[in-house]
């Protein structure tokens, strides 16, 4: 009895450490990449590994007519044993999108799952960046379960099929801030250029009354007029510089209803006084003086 | 004596406490109206921010959810129940126009139950999916609980939520810090669809996933979902702002887990779950109590120099200086605030006609009297004319809709609103020739009127 009690308590804590570090774990890995290419198929891309770090360390290609072949073995403590939970994640790194692939497990912890990439979502199959696979395999009871990231899967698209394109769902959140553009202000050319144009067009008045003189104008028969008519020649010059300054008042600020009347009656004055006026020269013309 | 010094510090209590904003009636359905016992803390405090709670089983008579076209209930809370329907009275259809009517609605599901079929009808109508069969059971052999589930991991310990996304707060964390768990006991998971109005409060962690106990004890053939794409409270806030909240454990409810000693597997201290702030913070969103928010008033006004700044006038010219202003409050438990918009998030304005013309960012500035927050903004309108609308447009996860439009006429310059010609420098030669013609006029006139002919100095016709 003494015998026996003296190793029974280093046998109990033995038995007691490997409960406490019981966990799971996987071994008899294979990985097999298998494809078709136009004429004929291409090489198996067969890796095996063990279950202890490190892994796969070069990164598994992953083409769109591949299928991607993964066989291992669950282990509890080493012994083989049917996990409730195998799963082969795949995470897009950049947006943390996961796809989890269930391996079928048998009772003998013997573990397959096969996948193509058909069978991986939008979002992981248009990514650019190597995604990430890892491997969960835990079940009930108290032995710790095993994640880890075992390789880096690249995903191959076909550049002659059409591209696979993932349009984001709608979110509500903040737009683009968005500022009319205002069609541009009509612009005149510059001041120089119409103050040339305005001097050239001032030059012609002077010029014009300077031919005239030139060519014998005068008014040298205004008192002679102003004598015999000085009412009607008075009040018929001045409504026609009336009639330019009524012009110049509904461009400045009148309108249309202000210019009309005063238009109206200086035409009247006009024509009344005109008679009279023209008569006049008429007059002088008759007499031979014009 | 003593019962009126507590009559009046409960009548006080009750005032200050939290209350909804959209109506106190509350209808709790469950199985056995002894049901109640187990959530009593739950519903003490549910009683306790002001709520006016009717128990009814789903076989019961009495069990109206319209009287003469108005509901009778402002919210409904729908603990597990055994049977398969729910009766004549809930059926999906009812339920529906229930949430069409601005009704709130917090469903609790349970692992142990299979969920009824009108419930499941209701909720794929929102695109919000259960496991096959309608039972499910959420376990994660690494964030489980060792003291109640070592063996079955089916209660999960899981961190406060965190904010949604960087511009939206965060309004479902109890607070943080002191290492709290949210104790997620026995609970199925939903998975949601993609639209805008779905959003989930608490995602499962990434190892964990659902299975169904009774099939699937042996191997997960079948895998409904897991990680993140398993979302274990889910909400759906409909276009009218009616909230409809999935809870995937209503244990998560319960009283022996609001306040339960847990502990996580590899952590050596015990903690304690953080259960009923988060199921404080829960059914305060789902029954209106935060995360709502009101539009006091919107104004809009010319802002030009010499002109009448009159509020709201219908008629605007293009290119003119406007200015608009909106105020909003937000209730937070029992009273309104300035609603303060999250930093990297915008409050934006569109100045639209079929499309935007223009999308700016609105401006908080002061408060008003009415405790809303007014933003505001000035900007140019567009050189076109037409009818167009000042439109708010702010929904947000977890806020209340907010839409407001404003049409307005614009219309194009009037004949005398358009720059002189004296202002335009390309006219000038234009003027100048006019007054040139005039001048030339006057003076041909005065000439022809006054002048004698000149002297012919040389006869120039031919002599015969």
């Amino acid at each position: 009895m003494r015998f026996l009690s003296s190793f029974v308590t280093p046998l109990l804590l033995a038995a007691g450490a490997a409960q406490a570090a019981s966990s799971w774990g996987f071994d008899d890995a294979k990985l097999t990449v298998t494809g078709k290419k136009p004429g004929g198929s291409k090489e198996k891309d067969v890796r095996e590994f063990d279950g202890k770090s490190p892994f796969l360390s070069e990164p598994v290609k992953f083409d769109t007519t591949d299928t991607f072949k993964l066989k291992l073995k669950t282990q509890e403590n080493g012994k083989g044993k049917r996990a409730h939970q195998a799963f082969l994640v795949f995470r897009e790194p950049t947006s943390g999108l996961e796809a989890p692939f269930p391996l079928t497990v048998k009772d003998s912890g013997k573990a397959t799952v096969e996948i193509k990439q058909s069978d991986l979502p939008i979002q992981l199959a248009v990514s650019n960046t190597p995604l990430k696979a890892s491997l969960v395999i835990a079940s009930f009871g108290s032995s710790q379960g095993f994640q880890k990231e075992i390789f880096d899967v690249q995903v191959i698209r076909d550049p002659i099929s059409a591209p696979a394109t993932y349009e984001k769902p709608l979110r509500y959140g903040k737009l683009q801030e968005i500022h009319h553009i205002f069609r541009a202000d009509p612009k005149s050319p510059p001041k120089i250029v119409s103050l040339v144009f305005v001097l050239a067009i001032l030059a012609t008045i002077p010029s014009l009354f300077i031919s005239w003189v030139v060519l014998g104008g005068n008014i040298s028969h205004l008192p002679k007029a102003l004598s015999a008519a000085p009412v009607a020649h008075g009040v018929f010059f001045g409504s026609l510089i009336a009639m330019e300054a009524a012009f110049y008042a509904y461009y400045a600020s009148w309108n249309l209803f202000q210019l009309l009347p005063v238009a109206g009656i200086i035409g009247t004055t006009t024509f009344l006084s005109g008679t009279k006026a023209l008569g006049e020269v008429q007059s002088r013309r008759l007499a031979g003086e014009r | 004596m003593k019962s009126l010094i507590s009559f009046v510090v409960l009548f006080w209590a009750s005032l200050v406490c939290a209350i909804s904003s959209s109506g106190d009636r509350l209808l709790v359905v469950l199985e056995d109206i002894a049901e109640k016992e187990g959530y009593s803390k739950f519903l003490g405090d549910l009683e306790g921010r002001g709520f006016q709670i009717n128990y009814e089983t789903p076989k019961s008579d009495s069990l109206r959810l319209f009287n003469l076209g108005e509901k009778s209930y402002d919210h409904v809370l729908f603990l597990p129940t055994k049977s398969k329907g729910l009766g004549p009275h809930l059926t999906p259809k009812i339920l529906l126009d229930f949430i069409n009517a601005e009704g709130n609605i917090l469903l609790a599901l349970s692992a142990s139950q299979p969920a009824p079929t009108s419930l499941v009808s209701l909720l794929l109508e929102l695109d919000i999916h259960l496991p096959p069969d309608r039972q499910g059971l959420v376990v994660d052999h690494f964030n489980y609980d060792v003291l109640s589930a070592p063996e079955k991991h089916d209660v999960l310990l899981l961190l406060p939520p965190g904010p949604l996304r960087p511009d939206v707060r965060d309004f479902f964390s109890p607070s943080a810090g002191d290492g709290s768990v949210i104790a997620f006991p026995s609970g199925t998971g939903q998975t949601l669809g993609s639209g805008p109005l779905l959003t989930p409060i608490l995602r499962a962690p990434s190892t964990s996933y659902s299975y169904n106990p009774k099939e699937q004890a042996e191997t997960v053939d079948d895998l409904f979902a897991s990680g993140d794409q398993l979302s274990l409270v889910s909400t759906m806030q409909a276009r009218n702002s009616a909230r409809f909240t999935v809870v995937g454990s209503a244990e998560l409810l319960s009283d022996k887990w609001f306040d339960a000693k847990v502990k996580k597997v590899g952590e050596t201290k015990e903690v304690a779950t953080a259960n009923r702030k988060f199921a404080k913070l829960v059914s305060g969103w789902t029954f209106q109590e935060i995360g709502v928010l009101k539009v006091n008033s919107v104004t809009h006004h010319l802002n030009e120099a010499g002109q009448s700044n009159a509020s709201n006038p219908k008629i605007y010219r293009i290119k003119n200086d406007v200015t608009y202003s909106i105020s909003i409050s937000e209730y937070v438990w029992d009273k309104y605030v300035p609603f303060v918009v999250p930093e990297s998030d915008a409050l934006q304005l569109e100045f639209s006609m079929l499309s935007p013309f223009h999308r700016l960012n609105l401006v908080p500035t002061s408060d008003d009297e009415k405790n809303g927050k007014v933003y505001s903004i000035s900007f140019k309108l567009p050189d076109q004319h037409g009818i167009f609308n000042f439109k708010v447009n702010y929904k947000r996860p977890f806020l209340t809709n907010v839409e407001e439009k404003a049409t307005v006429s614009v219309r194009h310059f009037a004949h005398d609103e358009w720059p002189r010609s004296y202002v335009i420098s390309g006219a000038w030669p234009w003027l100048t020739g006019i007054a040139a013609t005039v001048t030339g006029f006057l003076g041909f006139s005065a000439i022809w009127l006054y002048s004698k002919p000149a002297t012919r100095s040389k006869e120039s016709k031919k002599t015969q």
